[in-house]
């Protein structure tokens, strides 16, 4: 999009090219190697954990950005689908001995089914109804697998850690591999889908579905396909989840995180894949520094009470929310932008 | 049939309880054309303020009441200066973000000020059962019930014979229009937020004294929702109906469907009226349908 002065593409495949520089896949490379030896390094136990879960998060934020960000439909049903595809994988591989590999993507395969069934009201009703739905289809599908004999109900469902061969994967910093392994993959899908037919579909379909229906995009069949993408992120998401820590419980996928993964798009930027990251890194980092600081904060003000850690974070999630809402709607990525081509242009303004 | 009639009555006074706070949020969405979850928090907090003017400072009844109503009038007030007025012009869907993140960080204040155990309801209204037909009504709950028809009456003569109210009505129709016969659309939308936060209050009351202040309280707000789109979300009769209907359809179907699969009916009877609604009627009961153009 925009490139420095003096550099021009010759070919289409150029032109379209995401990495173009030889600075950009030198850096690219090497930060990816640097993830890839992050455990050899010995780095510690915390920060691999840590950001094990920050690369699931990401799978699932990169899946509600797709159908959000890009297609401008709303969903609060992002863990509700998460939850599906923990269960679908735990259910696949501790009762009918399937392999991980296997149910990675079955998970996937199965959470995106039930975002079909669950995005069907999106055909008569978008924006806030939408939204609506889809809150009531996550309560009405954490109900079933409370219920269901087969999901283990409240008392949660156990799994034992998948293997690669004789390699047994029971740790974080086993499972770390295959994480961000799977989250650079779905990053790299995402990133082209967005720029494929499919998303420049999606975008026609946020900025004006019925503008897009007369230019003859299928608005049902796009809006189905970006619930069944997106849920498939949450679905594969949901099964790293739940092989991670071996044990699935209703409890883990809570109505609060979809407000959580939405205001992680807002803050990290709408309709941008970076946007994702930095989204999900700003708000689990700060909550992070919450989960330190509160001790702190509970001795400084003693009347606090005993460490509410949670209600500190929430307190301070609302208050960023809010801010990024109210001044910079367009979210960091924005921001990344303008300091990118500022950058570039350096000794002139503009 | 004793047994329905006492799920149906049960559901009924619960009704009354939600169609309140589904008018508190069609009062918002009627103005300003935002759905507020944040009213889940307004209504806990007025319980909350009444506790700690009531049982904590001991003040009379009155004077305590008042006191709550000023109280929560004035946080309706702050959350729309602090929140909705820089978003105006803004798209619906960032204010109604907002909402949620205010509904969140009120939430993370409630439970520091529940220190994980809730209070006790200072319970004002008589106790005691009312007993008709062998159908034991809580007549406290009675009681709150028949003030939730007062409170619907008179918002009704509040908007058919005041100016305020006419101008409210204005606004609700058409903002560009309402502001070119010279009514302050920005007054208006704190004024609606006052109100609500009114009629959020006493909401609140009815709602601590069946439930005390627990953590569950604010969540009333996402019912209050669930009641709104249910019977449009700019009526407020629908409002009142909506409510009543959820209310009763909640009791009934827990007290038959329960034994049949084991508890639990309850929660969801409320999200699968939701979604078979939405898919039926997207526009509510009493909604206006709105024709789109490019």
């Amino acid at each position: 999009m925009y490139r420095a002065c003096g550099v021009v593409d010759r070919t289409y495949t150029k032109d379209m090219a995401i990495v173009r520089t030889w600075y950009h896949w030198t850096s690219l490379a090497g930060a990816v190697v640097l993830l890839y030896l992050l455990p050899v390094l010995g780095v510690d136990y915390y920060y691999i954990s840590l950001i094990n879960m920050l690369s699931i998060t990401i799978i699932t934020v990169l899946g509600l950005q797709i159908m959000t960000g890009y297609c401008g439909q709303i969903s609060f049903g992002q863990p509700a689908f998460m939850a599906v595809g923990a269960y679908t994988a735990a259910i696949l591989t501790s009762q009918y001995g399937v392999n991980f590999w296997l149910a990675l993507p079955l998970s996937g395969l199965a959470a995106g089914l039930v975002g079909v069934v669950g995005g069907a009201p999106s055909l008569r009703i978008k924006g806030f109804y939408l939204a609506m739905a889809t809150l009531a289809i996550h309560f009405i599908v954490m109900w079933l697998i409370m219920r269901l004999k087969i999901t283990g109900g409240i008392g949660g469902i156990y799994v034992s850690s998948p293997s690669l061969g004789a390699f047994n994967l029971d740790s974080h910093e086993r499972m770390y591999f295959v994480i961000i392994t799977v989250m650079l993959i779905m990053t790299f899908g995402a990133r082209n889908l967005v720029r494929s037919k499919i998303g420049r579909a999606f975008v026609a379909i946020r900025d004006n579905d019925l503008a897009a229906e007369i230019m003859g995009v299928n608005l049902y069949y796009y809006k189905l396909l970006a619930f069944f993408i997106s849920c498939f992120y949450a679905g594969v998401a949901g099964c790293l989840f739940v092989h991670l820590l071996t044990v699935g419980h209703p409890e883990q996928f809570p109505m609060f995180d979809a407000i959580w993964y939405i205001g992680m798009i807002i803050v990290g930027g709408m309709g941008s894949i970076p946007g994702v990251f930095f989204g999900v890194l700003t708000l689990r980092l700060l909550n992070e520094l919450v989960l330190f600081g509160s001790p702190l904060l509970a001795q400084t003000l003693p009347w606090l009470g005993a460490a509410p850690a949670s209600c500190i974070g929430m307190i301070v999630f609302a208050i960023v929310l809010g801010i990024f809402l109210i001044f910079e709607p367009r979210g960091l990525a924005h921001r990344w932008e303008i300091f990118k081509a500022s950058y570039r242009i350096y000794p002139f303004a503009y | 049939m004793e047994a329905f009639l006492q799920y149906f009555i049960v559901g009924l006074l619960e009704g009354g309880l939600y169609a309140l706070v589904g008018a508190t949020i069609v009062l918002v969405y009627k103005a300003t054309q935002v759905p507020s979850l944040a009213h889940g928090q307004i209504l806990a907090f007025g319980a909350l303020f009444l506790y700690v003017f009531y049982t904590l400072l001991g003040l009379p009844l009155i004077l305590a009441l008042l006191l709550t109503f000023a109280a929560t009038c004035l946080l309706g007030l702050v959350i729309d200066r602090m929140a909705m007025r820089p978003l105006i012009g803004q798209p619906h869907f960032a204010a109604f973000l907002i909402t949620f993140a205010i509904f969140i960080g009120l939430d993370g204040i409630y439970s520091i000020i529940l220190k994980a155990k809730p209070l006790d309801f200072p319970n004002f209204l008589p106790p005691g059962h009312l007993k008709i037909f062998q159908i034991n009504i809580p007549l406290s709950e009675f009681m709150s019930f028949i003030a939730v028809f007062i409170l619907f009456g008179l918002l009704g003569l509040f908007f058919r014979f005041t100016t305020v109210g006419l101008n409210m009505l204005a606004t609700a129709e058409n903002h560009q229009l309402a502001m070119s016969t010279g009514i302050n659309v920005k007054n208006i939308f704190s004024f609606v937020w006052g109100l609500s936060a009114l009629v959020a209050a006493v909401a609140g009351m009815a709602a601590g004294n069946i439930m005390d202040i627990s953590f569950a309280l604010p969540y009333l707000g996402i019912k209050g929702l669930i009641v709104a789109l249910f019977g449009g979300l700019d009526s407020v009769l629908g409002a009142l109906l909506g409510g009543l209907v959820l209310g009763i359809l909640e009791n009934v179907a827990a007290g038959y469907i329960d034994p049949l699969v084991g508890g639990g009916v309850k929660e969801v009877a409320a999200y699968a009226m939701l979604l078979l609604i939405l898919i039926v009627k997207p526009y509510g009961l009493f909604g206006q349908v709105r024709i789109e153009r490019i």
